[in-house]
């Protein structure tokens, strides 16, 4: 369930960052817009899935 | 033939083909750069006298050299290569005393076949260069390994070359390049052409090719599209063979079969195709006024940062090795076994990234392309810079010159200013690659000691975090001075970077970083994911405290030396 929910999180901020050219038309827009997709994707590799595999690591057992 | 008169024979020849170019090749740029004032006017060739006709008379006195002369040999090249050696559509023979010879129509066919001649020359011998750097990769990636695990490690490097080739053959180069269109530099051929296009939000975005299955598709058979696919496929290699580096001494042989094949048939063709075949990404200029769309010179992007984040993501679903971290998860040292191949691959790696990033113009003459020395000093500039960040940050932080991170830092050097070689000056690619070189120390740290993902060779850090920075850098410091035929990306102007004035290249750039993170990775992640579930990536972990080198391969790669007990995992 958590490899779902990381995998949908960081595919949602790839959606966001293109989204961003059809909501505005601004380069500073745009650009804010961007840099929040990309630190969604991030939360979603590195705050989900990272932090569900580590949680199940060889080494824990 | 006197010496004089064939001077004065080459001079016409040269005049003639000077004078033929513009109409022989279509490489006016759209905007011609202003003339420097630093350059004198008595340097300047004198013009041409105006309103001389040339005529296939002309061309028909222009003496050769004569046969006796040729008889005694050509010590010094000075008969060698004249009029005669012109391709002559209609020749004048004995049967054919009436044919036209020579004509102006034959030379300049001959202009632009040279033109392009040059050009392919150039795109295979740097191609071939790229192909060296498989070997590169190998004794990098075997080096930081362990001794039981070497034969495994160079397996995999070996035929990563083979199965993505295959692959690459089969399906990979038609999605990326099958829509990719005329190139200028290689003859304009109109053979890749099938882009498959949506309209979203009222614009054309390009998704993937569709011509050129199996290199006969849709007129493939064809020269040009030959050597695009050989100087394409040994980029696409680069990427597939990054992902051996982070899976090493763990990953299933079959399992890398099939990831490796799946990867070069699509995960990296598509996103290849947004970038360099037509696709979304390098039409954003166009389509949306970002700069000059998402410009990836030789593919920090393309080939590094989807090699890079491809790692992560089957790094992720692998797992450390047995014994990578302690029960409280500090990470524990796993030296490699050799450093003298290790700093000799980085060697042959800097070697081959001479055809990576110059060889990206694909092409020497016409639209630009001089700038080819340009590209080669940055690249090598960067690579410098890139170990004295990586050295120095060591030698400050852990008190000794790290040899394995100093390598790595020349890496992510050269990946940081793959982009950006195209667009940069000397000055800005130093920059690049010292940041890059810190960065890799940075980014090691932090995958291991944060994400506690292992990477024995360290190649996230060295391609996907640099990979992602070099597309980054492009937006930051492209100079607006490089001129590839006077457009980018359908967008007339020079790529300029936000320092030298257009934020909206940034944006373009960050929309790449956004497609590599959000897309590239959850699109390599459920593929391997699914191929983790059918086949498992892993290997049990006997094999892998034994050592991969039998269970997996058959084979020790060094049956002759007896392995130290901590060295076989023993301990």
């Amino acid at each position: 369930m958590m490899i779902l929910v990381g995998l949908v999180v960081t595919f949602l901020g790839f959606i966001i960052s293109v989204a961003s050219l059809g909501m505005t038309s601004s380069v500073e827009g745009r650009m804010v817009a961007v840099l929040l997709g990309i630190v969604v994707s991030l939360v979603g590799i590195i705050g989900v899935l990272g932090r569900y595999y580590s949680s199940k690591a060889i080494w824990r057992k | 033939m006197t010496k004089t008169s064939m001077t004065k024979s080459s001079l016409l020849l040269l005049g003639l083909i000077l004078s033929l170019t513009p109409h022989g090749a279509a490489q006016t740029p759209a905007a011609a750069p202003p003339a420097t004032s630093a350059a004198p006017a008595a340097a300047a060739p004198p013009p041409a006298p105006p309103g001389t006709p040339i005529t296939d008379a002309d061309l028909k006195s222009i003496p050769t050299p004569a046969a006796d002369a040729r008889a005694k040999g050509d010590p010094d090249g000075s008969l060698t290569g004249n009029v005669s050696d012109i391709a002559v559509a209609d020749p004048i023979t004995d049967k054919t005393p009436k044919a036209k010879g020579l004509t102006i129509g034959d030379m300049a066919n001959q202009v632009g076949q040279n033109k392009v001649a040059i050009n392919f020359m150039w795109t295979l011998i740097t191609g071939f260069l790229v192909m060296f750097m498989q070997a590169g990769f190998a004794i990098v990636e075997t080096g930081l390994c362990r001794a039981k695990n070497a034969n495994h490690t160079m397996m995999m490097n070996f035929m990563v070359y083979g199965v993505g080739m295959l692959a690459y053959w089969l399906i990979g180069f038609a999605v990326q390049e099958g829509g990719v269109g005329a190139v200028l530099n290689l003859g304009n051929s109109p053979v890749l052409s099938k882009e498959f296009v949506v309209t979203i939000m009222g614009k054309p975005w390009g998704m993937f090719g569709q011509g050129a299955f199996f290199l006969t598709h849709n007129g493939a058979y064809d020269v040009f599209a030959m050597v695009l696919f050989l100087f394409q496929m040994v980029f696409m290699d680069t990427a597939l063979t990054i992902v051996t580096g982070a899976a090493a001494e763990r990953w299933k042989y079959a399992a890398f079969m099939v990831s490796s094949f799946v990867m070069g048939a699509f995960i990296y063709p598509l996103y290849a195709n947004w970038a360099w075949g037509g696709g979304w990404l390098a039409n954003l200029g166009a389509n949306y006024g970002l700069g000059k769309g998402y410009a990836d010179f030789a593919g920090s992007g393309v080939v590094h940062a989807v090699g890079g984040i491809t790692a992560l993501a089957v790094g992720l679903i692998i797992g450390p090795r047995i014994g990578k971290f302690t029960r409280d998860g500090k990470p524990v040292a796993m030296p490699g076994h050799d450093l003298v191949i290790v700093l000799t691959g980085c060697f042959i790696l800097a070697f081959g990234w001479f055809g990576f990033n110059p060889g990206s113009t694909l092409g020497a003459s016409g639209n630009g392309n001089l700038r080819i020395g340009s590209v080669a000093v940055d690249t090598m500039l960067a690579g410098m810079a890139g170990s004295f960040g990586a050295m120095l940050y060591m030698w400050l932080r852990y008190g000794k010159p790290d040899a394995s991170m100093t390598g790595n830092g020349l890496l992510a050097g050269l990946v940081a200013i793959t982009a950006p070689s195209g667009f940069v000056n000397t000055v800005g690619a130093c920059i690049i690659g010292l940041i890059a070189g810190v960065l890799v120390c940075l980014s090691v740290e932090f995958v291991e000691k944060v994400m506690k993902v292992d990477d024995p060779v360290g190649a996230i850090s060295v391609h996907g975090t640099n990979g992602l920075w070099g597309v980054i850098a492009v937006g930051l410091f492209a100079d607006g001075k490089s001129n590839y035929g006077g457009s980018w990306g359908g967008v007339t102007g020079n790529v300029t970077g936000l320092f030298y004035g257009d934020p909206g290249q940034l944006v373009a750039q960050l929309i790449g970083v956004s497609t590599l993170v959000g897309f590239v990775f959850t699109f390599a992640f459920v593929i391997n994911w699914v191929i983790d579930l059918v086949i498992g990536q892993r290997v049990g972990a006997k094999a892998e405290l034994e050592g991969l080198d039998l269970p997996e391969m058959g084979a020790l790669c060094y049956p002759e030396f007896e392995l130290k007990a901590h060295s076989a995992g023993a301990a």
